[in-house]
């Protein structure tokens, strides 16, 4: 049970808004969050927050005709801090928040943009900046914000194949500049993993319900942990640093809290091992990923193969009472957090004592 | 009571955590908010290429330096941009803060000066491109310059003083090249061709040949080199006064590359070698005339169908036998003007116009004959060749297309004409032209029949008037003839009463059924 090392998850701040939220980032060296809803009139808002001592006030707010889906500063260095947004149209934009202007439109989807995943903004060495893109339309697209109007990757279903509603999309495996990796969820239950250095797919597989959320432990390193979070309560978590040319990627499934749609899971920037589920009942609950005593192990036919380990929940607190939707870690706080629920709060979260896991 | 206690004690570390972490939080929110405040310098990142351009990208990253500084377009900043003051610079900066270490220092100067003066080539080399030679040349001297000891940019600046016609600093240029690099193929080329045009050929086959040792299959060479032989041949004694060829350099090895095919011209006039095939070409000697091919642009062309022309063959030796073509229109070039055509003699891209050279025995004098691809010259020719078929080839007809077709054929040609008509056994004139006698070709037959009453006599020019009068319709043709007809009637069938004896009966037959 608990002890006196156990993570504590308190509300820290909840604020009400009065239309739909879809999704939440922390703008990068500051103290401030975007919040990504739609106003029941149909139009899109793009609002920042700022916390201060136990408050949150709104210090901008863009208002576009259209609903926006998605956003993530992944692309954009700490300097510049733009955010990339995907709407319900299918279009891609990057905000410049200073002056509340587009400085890159393109729609190259023709449905909504369900996913993005930014990245190479602010590391070094760990390739070009990008951004993916998930869409309902099936495909998904790769883009540089360099590149004006069209996507520098595009994977989609071959001709006659049927559209898969793509949910997640996430980039890892960017160790330097030349490897990167897509692994994108699918409202089949499909997941996917697209080499971005070969242009092929690495690996799939069906994890039977629709994939609502997939993430990698850690972007910048050479992979090495995927959850994937589904409908129905249950989420996976793959060792990925192991692939097997039979079995695939080793992996420990998750399906005990019976919370309804797991939307997403996020892991700790300061701890690669723990993560956050947020599942469709406001629960929130906080995992550590336990590894085996070995990592892999050699099959008969010599192969290396992976060996999965061991989930132990450290915490759950019910926090609101719809489902999260969104929920990001601060990168330069530990144990802080900010989540969006489809009850149209915004709540900052503090978890303590993460550094004693 | 344990258990409660340690509850206790629990919740409430909890909340003394939380407040640390609240505490913790505060500090941190202040201290974001001083540091985003920070964050205005520009945050230059060396970011990897953008996908898919990865190759495109890289020769670009050299030249960034000057160009904020001056535009490449401002030429006349670049004109009074000072390279040594540059240099100079240059050298500071690099020399100044490391100057401890020498040997490193040297070493990046070296560098630093290398790129620029690649950077500088690379810009002289888009001007070329644009065929901005003085530009160019500008740009080659600060590389130079800055870097001493590369053949490249000699060669380069070489061949924009060749495009100039600064022929002595073309060749100087390219000296100094192959003293860098001895087996550069390009040099030699260039400094070949301005030798060539300095006049000192021998140098510049030097030159030439040393590039086909260096590359055998260098076609441009091989072929300037020909060039250069032949005017060799030609006026041999003039070469060697050359001018400005140092015989020291040009026993030096030397190299040359492809060329680029802008750089190699051709000789301005060359003399070609008279081999046996060339004489064979133009027929001299033999007596021969030969009509070459012209090569005209398709829009000049004659729209005219094209004409048929059997070849026959001559022996040579024997002379001609026919009267020389009888109309008018033969245009004979001048034998200079011909010379002057001779290239295009080279083209012999139509096939068609090539098969109508014909041999035929010239008079002596004529060694060369040019007849232009006009349809009309080549008519006249076939005219010629046309009567020599008359004789032996022409067969009677049958029928009267057969007829009207060699009939149209021969037309003009009086003679042609009597001489088919006289093969034509006049019983079959009726058969042959059954109901399909024409006016204009009755009134042809009978000029051709007055003109040439001698070639008729063994059959009789009477025979002939009355094979005409059986032909189906005659009556009506009859009544179109003309006065002139008449006339010439009136005298055939006086000829027919004199000459071959004919009867008054028949005559007074003749006279009615042609209507006098």
């Amino acid at each position: 049970m608990e002890n006196q090392d156990t993570p504590q998850i308190i509300t820290h701040i909840e604020h009400n808004l009065n239309h739909s939220l879809f999704d939440c980032k922390w703008i990068p060296c500051s103290a401030k969050f975007v919040v990504i809803g739609s106003l029941p009139k149909g139009s899109g808002t793009i609002e920042i927050f700022e916390i201060t001592s136990g408050e949150v006030r709104k210090i901008r707010e863009i208002e576009r005709p259209n609903s926006f889906k998605c956003g993530t500063f992944g692309a954009s260095s700490d300097v510049e801090r733009r955010l990339a947004t995907g709407d319900f149209k299918g279009t891609l934009e990057i905000w410049d928040l200073e002056k509340s202007t587009q400085v890159y439109i393109t729609k190259e989807h023709t449905d909504i943009i369900n996913s993005i995943d930014g990245m190479g903004g602010s590391t070094v060495n760990c390739g070009a900046p990008e951004i993916v893109t998930g869409s309902r339309d099936g495909t998904i697209k790769v883009w540089d914000p360099r590149q004006r109007g069209k996507p520098v990757v595009n994977m989609q279903p071959v001709q006659g194949e049927s559209k898969r509603d793509c949910w997640a999309v996430a980039f890892g495996n960017s160790f330097n500049d030349a490897e990167r990796i897509v692994v994108a969820g699918y409202d089949n239950g499909d997941l996917k993993m697209f080499d971005l250095r070969t242009m092929s797919l690495r690996w799939e597989c069906n994890l039977k319900n629709g994939v609502c959320c997939a993430e990698f432990d850690r972007k910048d390193i050479p992979m090495n942990k995927l959850v994937a979070t589904t409908l129905e309560g249950k989420f996976h978590v793959f060792d990925v640093r192991t692939q097997n040319p039979a079995k695939g990627f080793a992996q420990v499934m998750d399906n005990t809290t019976k919370s309804g749609t797991i939307w997403v899971a996020r892991h700790l920037p300061q701890n690669r091992d723990i993560f956050i589920t947020c599942a469709g009942n406001g629960q929130v609950s906080l995992w550590k990923y336990e590894y085996p005593e070995q990592r892999y192990r050699t099959d008969d036919k010599g192969a290396a193969c992976g060996v999965p380990g061991k989930l132990r929940r450290l915490q759950r607190m019910v926090v609101s009472t719809q489902p999260i939707n969104a929920l990001e870690w601060n990168r330069d706080h530990q144990g802080l957090a900010v989540a969006t629920a489809y009850d149209q709060y915004v709540r900052v979260l503090v978890t303590t004592k993460l550094n004693l896991q | 009571m344990e258990k409660a206690f340690e509850i206790q004690k629990q919740v409430r570390d909890n909340v003394k955590t939380f407040q640390t972490y609240l505490t913790d939080l505060e500090n941190w929110e202040a201290e974001m908010k001083r540091k985003e405040a920070a964050l205005n310098g520009v945050f230059e990142q060396d970011l990897p290429p953008v996908r898919s351009k990865l190759k495109k990208e890289k020769p670009v990253v050299v030249p960034k330096k000057k160009e904020p500084r001056i535009s490449s377009f401002d030429y006349k900043s670049w004109d009074k941009f000072d390279v040594d003051k540059a240099c100079e610079d240059v050298e500071m900066e690099e020399v100044g803060p490391v100057s401890l270490d020498s040997k490193k220092s040297q070493q990046a100067k070296l560098e630093k000066l290398r790129e620029e003066a690649q950077y500088e080539k690379e810009r002289g080399n888009t001007y070329v491109k644009n065929e901005k030679w003085d530009e160019a040349i500008s740009c080659y001297s600060r590389a130079i310059e800055l870097v001493k000891d590369d053949a490249i940019y000699f060669a380069n600046r070489g061949l924009c003083y060749l495009k100039k016609d600064s022929l002595h600093q073309a060749e100087s240029d390219c000296t100094e090249a192959l003293r860098l690099d001895p087996t550069y193929v390009k040099a030699l080329q260039r400094r070949a061709t301005a030798r060539e045009r300095l006049g000192s050929l021998r140098a510049a086959s030097h030159d030439l040949n040393e590039v086909l040792r260096l590359e055998p299959h260098n076609h441009a060479a091989r072929k300037q080199l020909e060039a250069i032989k032949a005017r060799m041949g030609t006026k041999g004694s003039k070469s060697k006064a050359s001018p400005s060829t140092t015989p020291t350099i040009e026993s030096k090895p030397i190299i040359t590359a492809k060329t680029t095919p802008k750089i190699v011209e051709l000789p301005d006039e060359p003399t070609p070698v008279q081999d046996s095939t060339e004489k064979w070409r133009t027929g001299a000697g033999e007596g021969i005339t030969v009509i070459k091919t012209v090569k005209k642009p398709p829009h000049l062309r004659s729209k005219r169908p094209l004409k048929n022309i059997p070849i026959q063959e001559i022996q040579l030796g024997k002379t001609s036998p026919e009267k020389p073509p009888t109309r008018l229109k033969i245009i004979e070039l001048e034998d200079d003007l011909a010379h002057g055509d001779s290239n295009n003699n080279e083209s012999k891209s139509e096939k068609d116009k090539e098969s109508r050279i014909t041999e035929e025995k010239g008079k002596g004098d004529m060694t060369e004959k040019i007849v232009s691809g006009s349809p009309e010259s080549v008519k006249l020719n076939s005219d010629t060749i046309v009567t020599e078929k008359n004789i032996k080839n022409l067969v009677p007809p049958v029928n009267s297309v057969q007829f009207m077709s060699e009939w149209k054929y021969l037309k003009g040609k009086g003679d042609a004409r009597s001489d088919y008509l006289s093969i034509i056994d006049p019983s079959k004139i009726p058969s042959i032209f059954e109901n399909a006698l024409e006016s204009d070709v009755l009134s042809d037959v009978l000029t051709i029949l007055h003109a040439n009453v001698g070639k008729f006599s063994g059959k009789g020019v009477a025979a002939y008037l009355q094979a005409m009068c059986r032909v189906k319709r005659f009556g009506a043709l009859a009544m179109f003839l003309t006065d002139s007809d008449k006339k010439i009637l009136t005298d055939l069938l006086h000829h027919c009463k004199t000459v071959e004896k004919l009867n008054d009966e028949a005559i007074a037959d003749l006279k009615n059924k042609y209507e006098i």
